[in-house]
């Protein structure tokens, strides 16, 4: 127990009379009282730009995004906006080793396409590189289902603009395009594919897009950045030869006819396509495949086609003018033939 | 799946048919090593034909499977072929190869 202190009634009074209030108002903050400054005029007419509660990478999302699930459907629905040509493919218990060669030769007969379309020159649309962007890969069935769905039925309004001022307007404190949303996944300003608009949209189950039938079971997908019938057919050519498509000699690619790769492609099944949000189902893919010259041919083609019609439609044109021409003439001279004694007339008056 | 005793997969499907899930679950039901062991021929129909989708299996006692995949589903086909390699497996034991 500490030793008891003596105070005496005097001590106290002296303190109190020094009046010493500066020191007291610290001790009692709660009863302080300051006086705030007015806000400033600016602040009272319009409200201050929205805050945003979540990083503008990770919008809230519906179902929790830390699962592998929901991160797979994000990455499909962003595959499939990208790739407007996507070969499927059933794979029956492929080992890795045959995996690593089929891919290898992929990308080699790909490489080869390429340095021939550079080699044939053209335009830079047809030099871009495309071997590198060709990707085949394993999906997870029922989630790329679910992302197709999405990709298919889910057409958020594209007019939706942030509800923010103009990041160049003098009264925005920040350049950042903050959209006035509320961090909760209900929210129907959220438009991602991964809202929960995109999940209701997606969730009716009387919507078809064709290709429902292919997606079971083990699937691969080998997808193009761009519609190319030349590279598709080297990949038709060496993941589904057939006599249209014939896989490469043996003198050709001898690689290509190792037992890794033959018994890998025995066990492949090209299934269908899609081909710019159409289905396509084998003969389908390999039709698109078989365009001569790509798509610089089909280009070529309908020139040449709309060239035709051009000279044709100019020789009806030009007919039609032409008789109306002859019809009109004629009229002319028979009305010159009647017209004799008037012109005399005329020559009369003339003369007069 | 027992797989041991087959010797012949045909097969012929639209895959783009609903009832071609069973005949390509069927095939991936294979182990990697199938096509050494046995020969499997698949053929795929176009979209538009209608052809009914066929799965005939052969094992090595001789005996043939036309299984009616219109009716049948993986499960049911997986049964049936248990079932007949099940007999060949006993018999095989008791022979004592």
């Amino acid at each position: 127990m500490p030793p008891r202190l003596r105070l005496e009634p005097r001590h106290l009074r002296v303190r109190i009379s020094s009046a010493n209030h500066a020191s007291q108002q610290c001790c009692y903050a709660s009863v302080a009282t300051a006086t705030t400054p007015a806000p400033p005029i600016d602040q009272t007419i319009r409200s201050v730009p929205p805050v945003l509660r979540y990083p503008t990478t990770q919008p809230p999302s519906y179902k929790p995004p830390q699962f592998r699930k929901s991160q797979l459907h994000r990455q499909y629905a962003s595959l499939l906006r990208s790739t407007p040509l996507m070969l499927l493919f059933q794979h029956n218990n492929l080992r890795s080793v045959e995996w690593m060669a089929i891919r290898r030769e992929l990308v080699t007969a790909l490489r080869k396409v390429d340095a021939e379309l550079a080699a044939a020159g053209g335009s830079a649309e047809s030099n871009a590189a495309v071997a590198d962007s060709v990707k085949a890969q394993i999906l997870q069935t029922g989630i790329f289902a679910s992302a197709l769905k999405v990709v298919e039925f889910y057409h958020p309004a594209q007019d939706q603009e942030p509800r923010t001022p103009h990041p160049s307007d003098p009264a925005t404190p920040t350049s950042a395009r903050i959209p006035d949303t509320h961090p909760s996944p209900a929210d129907p300003r959220h438009t991602h594919s991964l809202s929960e608009a995109a999940h209701r949209a997606a969730a009716d189950r009387k919507l078809r897009h064709g290709l429902e039938p292919l997606l079971s079971g083990p699937l691969m997908a080998v997808t193009f950045p761009t519609v190319t019938p030349q590279h598709l057919a080297a990949v038709l050519r060496t993941l589904a030869p057939n006599p249209a498509f014939p896989a490469p000699r043996r003198r050709a690619v001898p690689s290509y006819h190792e037992p890794a790769v033959q018994a890998g492609l025995a066990k492949l099944m090209l299934l269908g396509a899609r081909v710019e949000g159409r289905v396509f189902d084998m003969e389908g893919a390999r039709w698109v495949g078989g365009i001569q010259g790509g798509l610089g041919g089909l280009r070529g083609q309908l020139v040449a086609m709309l060239q035709g019609m051009g000279a044709g439609v100019t020789t009806a044109l030009e007919g039609a003018g032409r008789s109306l021409y002859f019809t009109m003439e004629s009229r002319r001279m028979d009305l010159a033939g009647e017209g004799k004694p008037k012109e005399e007339g005329a020559e009369a008056k003339e003369g007069a | 799946m027992i797989t041991k005793f087959l010797t012949n997969v045909s097969t012929t499907f639209n895959p783009f048919s609903p009832r071609a899930k069973t005949a390509r679950n069927f095939l991936a039901l294979l182990p990697p090593n199938a096509r050494s062991t046995m020969k499997v021929d698949v053929k795929m129909l176009p979209r538009t034909s209608k052809e009914p989708i066929r799965l005939s299996l052969k094992f090595k006692d001789g005996k043939e499977m036309d299984l009616d995949l219109q009716k049948l589903k993986i499960g049911d086909v997986e049964e049936e072929v248990n079932r007949h390699s099940r007999g060949l497996a006993r018999q095989e034991e008791l022979s004592g190869n």
